[in-house]
């Protein structure tokens, strides 16, 4: 029960106290796996363990969605694991990425579905002018968020992994693969208020020049960016040459050529 | 320090308040917004100073929730400059505010590609280094050291980068606006975020079907590839149009988030996904 205690705690910490803190990298294994270690009384145990998934997660960097592994999860259980097995981590470390990438599945499942819900509630409460409510869902969502992702260690290390194991392999697969479906295609909604804001025929068709860069050059997001902001750029004196013209002749020249331009993308 | 030389005492405190709930930005992280309710969150300190009147207000509060995601050290630079169009645009009447959120728009995304290479790919893995050598040795302020390392820089930045963004701001904001600079810049910024979020689409909105035709055991149509051969990622995006759609004619957001789960378990249960 304790080393439940001290897992759940740690991997919170980790995880939560990363996002708090300005996404302080509290929740990389060289500091969950020797806290939980420090925790349980066998620091080393835990510095060893953190040193080497640091290592096996090097290239893993959790921002958003867009990520391979959440190793914080991997790093709390890969340590009591080592512990309870007299400090012996040559059996523990093939664990630790299938660990690693079922935590990221269980956390975005939290993401996507219980956290998902609410975004569109802060909307809601700036509309309405709350400002201490507007504190209290970002704070609330935050303690939601991590505090749920916190009992999964608590539960492996107090059931042991195979009944967690089991527990998830009896949520039917489809309805799993749905959910996964479901939580790629959220995003669209983002998008689509992003649009909502932006959206102006006139320039609409800027959005398909970033459409065509990403899936048919596979650009990196940082070119298509450069590439905006050239057109930008290259825009801009043009249309300050335009709106003198405009305010100095005839107002109506901006207005003949946008009417002109709406016809033509209705 | 040359940043807050023009500042009054009153802006200098908002900054500061602004910088340490900037740390926050994603702590409600959620797929539809990202960062929106911390970026709102981060500028109340502003929007409770500029608009005494509680419309507008409401107002400003609602435009900061709209979507937004850059990496940290960077995020506070943004809020800066969106606070000083804040203050702009309590005092000008005639000011637009829609040039606040495509200012933000804009910069979100070359920040971003900055900064996560910088920031989590090439100094992270530095101290990473650093720390897995000393923990290796037993050494028990490895992950201290970490922390340390990684952190400076990463308060730093977003601690200047809070003044630098609302000096930049308030010192040149006046003068484009009344040179009617202002809406170029939104129309420069609108066209940027569009192509972003374009691209955006494409690359974070995924949808692949496993559906395929057989005949005589072998496969005759694979849905997928012809999906591709008439445009790649033409699913996602005619579920964001979609989506667009739907929230133009004022369907509830909630609504369409439990439409998707549904259309995602139904997909799966008839085997297209």
């Amino acid at each position: 029960m304790y080393d439940a205690i001290v897992v759940a705690f740690a991997v919170f910490a980790g995880v939560a106290g990363h996002e708090l803190l300005g996404m302080s990298m509290l929740s990389r294994p060289i500091v969950v796996a020797p806290l939980t270690g420090l925790l349980l009384g066998y620091l080393n145990t835990g510095l060893l363990v953190g040193a080497s998934l640091e290592t096996i997660f090097m290239g893993v960097v959790n921002i958003g969605i867009s990520s391979t592994a959440e190793p914080s999860l991997a790093a709390g259980l890969a340590t009591v694991f080592s512990i309870n097995m007299g400090g012996n981590m040559g059996a523990i470390i093939p664990l630790v990425f299938p660990l690693a990438i079922l935590g990221l599945q269980l956390m975005n499942l939290i993401f996507s579905f219980v956290i998902g819900p609410f975004a569109p509630k802060f909307r809601k409460l700036a509309l309405e002018g709350k400002e201490k409510s507007i504190v209290g869902l970002h704070y609330g969502l935050w303690f939601l968020h991590y505090g749920l992702y916190a009992l999964i260690p608590f539960f492996a290390v107090l059931f042991g992994s195979d009944v967690v194991r089991d527990v998830l392999n009896s949520i039917p697969k489809v309805i799993m693969n749905g959910l996964t479906v479901a939580g790629n295609m959220l995003p669209a909604v983002g998008m689509a208020m992003l649009l909502m804001m932006l959206w102006d025929n006139k320039i609409a068709a800027y959005f398909f020049l970033g459409v065509v860069l990403v899936a048919y050059l596979k650009l990196p997001l940082i070119a298509v960016a450069t590439i905006a902001f050239i057109i930008a750029v290259v825009v801009s004196p043009r249309d300050l040459q335009l709106k003198k013209m405009a305010t100095a002749s005839a107002p109506d020249v901006n207005a003949a050529i946008s009417d002109e331009e709406e016809d033509f993308f209705k | 320090m040359k940043l807050t030389q023009n500042l009054s005492k009153d802006e200098k405190k908002m900054i500061r308040k602004m910088f340490w709930r900037s740390a926050t930005m994603y702590i409600s992280v959620n797929p539809i917004t990202m960062g929106g309710g911390g970026f709102c969150y981060s500028m109340i300190p502003f929007i409770h100073h500029f608009y005494k009147n509680k419309e507008d207000r409401k107002l400003a509060l609602e435009r900061h929730t709209a979507y937004f995601s850059t990496t940290i050290p960077f995020a506070s630079f943004v809020m800066g400059i969106a606070g000083s169009m804040e203050k702009e645009n309590s005092e000008k009447p005639n000011f637009d505010p829609k040039s606040i959120n495509a200012i933000k728009l804009s910069l979100m995304g070359p920040l971003a590609g900055i900064g996560d290479s910088l920031f989590w790919g090439v100094w992270r893995v530095v101290c990473a280094g650093l720390a897995i050598g000393l923990a290796n040795a037993g050494n028990f302020l490895a992950p201290l050291i970490f922390l340390l390392a990684f952190n400076i820089p990463n308060y730093l930045i977003r601690y200047y980068g809070a003044f630098l963004g609302y000096s930049l701001g308030s010192k040149y904001i006046e003068k484009m606006y009344s040179e009617g600079i202002i809406a170029v810049l939104t129309k420069a910024a609108s066209i940027l975020g569009l192509i972003m979020v374009g691209a955006m689409t494409v690359q974070m909105v995924k949808f692949k079907t496993v559906l395929a035709f057989h005949m005589h055991g072998k496969e005759i149509m694979n849905v997928q590839n012809v999906l591709d051969s008439i445009f790649v990622g033409i699913i996602p995006l005619l579920i964001t149009f979609l989506c667009f759609y739907l929230l133009k004619k004022k369907v509830n957001v909630i609504a369409i988030i439990f439409g998707i789960m549904v259309l995602g378990v139904l997909l799966s249960v008839l085997g297209i996904v």
